[in-house]
């Protein structure tokens, strides 16, 4: 057994952190909220880097790579709360594995692409569908490609990009894209919960990093039991997200009769394992925790929109329930 | 990353295989949706399975070949458990010895004890225990108060320990002991072997809140144990200790089966139960039965993750403390959501049938969260050794331990007994 990145896995990890240290920050997320500044790294840096590509097979001008090198850059974004989210990425090089043209221009950011969740016909919130202007939706049973207005909320996260959107052209793609449309909604599950992981990471360690030299009473915070067990809980979430995150996109490309379950696990652990840290970040700073100008709470406004996003937890959970009573853990 | 064994694995897994299949009479088993038996009640039969196990090199599988084990792999070891649990073997009786007693024994141990004490432990010809935990010093281990005293070539014991696993069926016990009350209290600990046939040394059962008695009190009354029976040099014994508690949280899968505890377990009783509740019973079961699954292969996993550490020769860590605690968690998801799947008679014992299984397994649980290190000590050990927070004040540190300390004490290690 091995059950660890390979070597080129880590450099891929090593040089997407930094990449994303140097192009995207809480910062910005912030300035993003307040409506003064774009959404970073932006889909342009992403495409120039090859990041949006890593699925796209080489003959389509990608990267050729696994769900889980995808997911392992996904992570480095996840823990600077960068945008757009590779979510879309994943999702669109399912969807287009039959359309070179369509995905090389996914891959080189010629086209700037949203999947839509719901109908095309009025969707619900989807991810990144803010500035996108290449739309794919299912339609009934149909996979189709199409322009469209989309219509954003008022952000809780701005680096989602979330808009409802109702295409306004549609081409079919794919006749009968119900199962393959599954699969797609699956990979971008995984890699939602691997930007989570990467943000769970980091807003633990934050706290840590603040439990270590904040002092009362005398001594660090971070000696008391009371403040010492709640980091160690969400720690433990978080490697325990990692596990079944790295499981669940590895099985996308080499177990795929394990796929649905691990990819349901990891995305139902994803949301209660990024709460947890970032409620746990902003618990362990007090007031200076709850402060606009403190980064903790673009964390935590992160976990209470993806919680939602692509399937909540009680969804997934019911997922996990019914394929395992049906046989999928053998 | 890649979870399929290698040829020679496979070809490992395949000999375990055909030995346990070869042997399936002489070997004790678990019915499916039975508990595993009494170890103390059927003692003769589960000593007869460790032994025709040793025999055929299935037990002490990474022990030196020079102690009767196999000089194999970590990852030979995990096969043999998975092949143990897959053919439904419960725990072995000696798995304190194998996971615990012995790794000490190798480590601190003379020549002569080595010799004396090592094949037989592996074949069950001796039973063992860890004599740890006393009434007044559970967590906190090292404010324990059983003393040992020189006499001549001799030492004199008395005292009392308690929460013993496997006292009342024991022929040995790694006993910690203290010798030096004018030392600060983690240095004038000794550790020794003591035999639990020997005048003075009285055992008593306790009865557990799920109604067996697995583990036991025991008296030590002016217990003679030779100075050849000291385990490492007197006033090591704290060091001593920390080789047996770090063995017990790296025993991968040495006791590991995990027979009515799996997610594969409760999936199958989901299966049979699901379609007897209501509709709106069904949807909150899924609920539980999901979110136990999920914990569990998290859990799982993650101890595949530190499983691939250790197998390309890492060190084991503190973070092993992370398995236990996970572990913990996911196990009472289990049996609640196993409960919860009875419907209307989960607030029986026992089903109208007779059947008890999940109840029991419930009962069980409790004393999960506190052997082997409470869940609240094992959050302090990863809280200070692996994400690096400083340590509560501890008063009673550096002071005498006859002066009165061991009233206010802050990280310690746990132990089973």
């Amino acid at each position: 057994m091995n059950f660890d990145l390979d070597q080129d896995q880590r450099d891929a990890a090593a040089g997407a952190k930094e990449f994303f240290t140097e192009q995207a920050s809480p910062g910005a997320a912030r300035q993003a909220l307040e409506g003064a500044g774009p959404v970073r790294p932006g889909r342009k840096a992403l495409a120039d880097i090859g990041f949006l590509g890593i699925t796209v097979p080489e003959s389509a001008g990608g990267g050729g790579g696994s769900l889980l090198d995808l997911a392992v850059v996904a992570e480095q974004g996840g823990a600077v709360l960068a945008g757009p989210s590779l979510v879309t990425a994943a999702r669109a090089a399912v969807l287009l594995a039959d359309q070179p043209e369509l995905a090389a221009q996914l891959a080189d950011g010629s086209a700037a692409f949203a999947v839509v969740d719901g109908s095309p016909d009025g969707s619900a919130p989807s991810i990144d569908a803010a500035d996108a202007t290449t739309f794919l939706a299912l339609d009934g049973t149909a996979l189709v490609v199409g322009e469209g207005e989309a219509t954003p909320g008022k952000p809780m996260d701005a680096t989602r990009g979330l808009a409802n959107v109702r295409l306004t052209s549609r081409r079919v793609l794919v006749e009968d894209a119900g199962e393959l449309w599954a699969r797609a909604r699956l990979a971008g599950a995984v890699v939602l919960a691997a930007e989570d992981l990467g943000a769970a990471d980091r807003a633990v360690a934050l706290g840590v990093a603040y439990a270590k030299e904040r002092e009362a009473f005398g001594r660090p915070i971070g000696s008391y039991q009371a403040v010492k067990h709640m980091l160690v809980d969400a720690w433990a979430g978080v490697e325990q997200l990692r596990s079944l995150v790295w499981w669940a996109a590895w099985a996308a490309d080499a177990a795929p009769e394990e796929f649905p379950l691990a990819a349901a696990a990891a995305k139902a652990t994803a949301a209660s394992a990024l709460e947890r840290a970032a409620e746990t970040l902003i618990q362990v700073h007090g007031g200076i925790g709850f402060t606009w100008e403190h980064d903790a709470h673009l964390f935590w406004r992160r976990a209470k929109v993806d919680r939602f996003l692509l399937g909540d937890e009680a969804e997934h959970l019911d997922a996990v329930a019914r394929l395992a009573v049906a046989g999928a853990l053998g | 990353m890649d979870f399929d064994d290698t040829p020679d694995e496979a070809a490992f897994r395949s000999h375990v295989r055909s030995v346990l299949e070869q042997h399936a009479d002489e070997l004790v088993h678990v019915a499916p949706g039975e508990q595993s038996p009494d170890p103390a009640r059927h003692e003769a039969d589960f000593r007869r399975t460790e032994r025709v196990l040793a025999e055929n090199g299935l037990v002490g599988v990474t022990w030196p070949r020079e102690h009767g084990g196999q000089g194999g792999t970590l990852v030979q070891q995990a096969i043999v458990a998975q092949e143990l649990s897959r053919a439904r073997i419960p725990a072995l009786i000696n798995h304190i010895g194998l996971g615990m007693c012995g790794p000490t024994v190798i480590a601190h141990g003379s020549d002569d004890q080595k010799s004396r004490y090592l094949a037989r432990l592996l074949r069950a010809d001796d039973v063992w225990c860890q004599l740890f935990s006393e009434p007044a010093s559970g967590s906190d281990l090292a404010a324990l108060r059983t003393s040992a005293v020189r006499d001549g070539e001799d030492w004199i014991v008395n005292g009392q320990k308690v929460w013993t696993t496997l006292a009342h069926v024991a022929d040995y016990g790694i006993l910690l002991t203290r010798t030096d009350p004018s030392r600060p209290k983690h240095a004038g600990l000794t550790m020794f072997v003591v035999d639990m046939h020997a005048p003075g040394v009285t055992v008593r059962p306790l009865r557990q809140m799920a109604g067996g008695a697995g583990f036991n009190e025991v008296f030590f009354d002016d217990v003679r144990i030779p100075d050849a029976e000291r385990l490492g040099e007197p006033g090591e014994g704290w060091r001593v200790a920390l080789t047996t508690l770090m063995n017990e949280r790296v025993t991968i899968g040495g006791a590991g089966t995990d027979l009515g505890l799996s997610p594969e377990v409760l999936a199958a009783h989901a299966r049979g139960r699901l379609p007897s509740l209501t509709p709106e019973q069904q949807a909150l079961a899924r609920q539980a039965v999901g979110r136990a699954v999920a914990a569990a292969l998290a859990t799982r996993y993650t101890g595949y993750r530190r499983f691939t550490v250790l197998s390309q020769g890492g060190i084991p860590g503190p973070e092993a403390s992370a398995g236990k605690l996970g572990g913990t968690t996911a196990a009472k998801l289990i049996a609640d959501a196993g409960v919860r799947l009875l419907g209307d008679e989960a607030v029986y014992a026992a089903t109208a049938d007779g059947d008890d299984t999940w109840q029991k397994t419930q009962a069980y649980l409790p004393g999960l969260a506190i052997a082997g290190g409470t869940d609240q000590v094992l959050r302090n050990i990863l809280g200070e050794r692996v994400l690096g927070l400083p340590p509560e004040p501890r008063t009673d540190k550096t002071a005498p331990f006859s002066g009165g300390a061991g009233r206010l004490s802050g990280r310690v290690d746990g132990s089973e007994s």
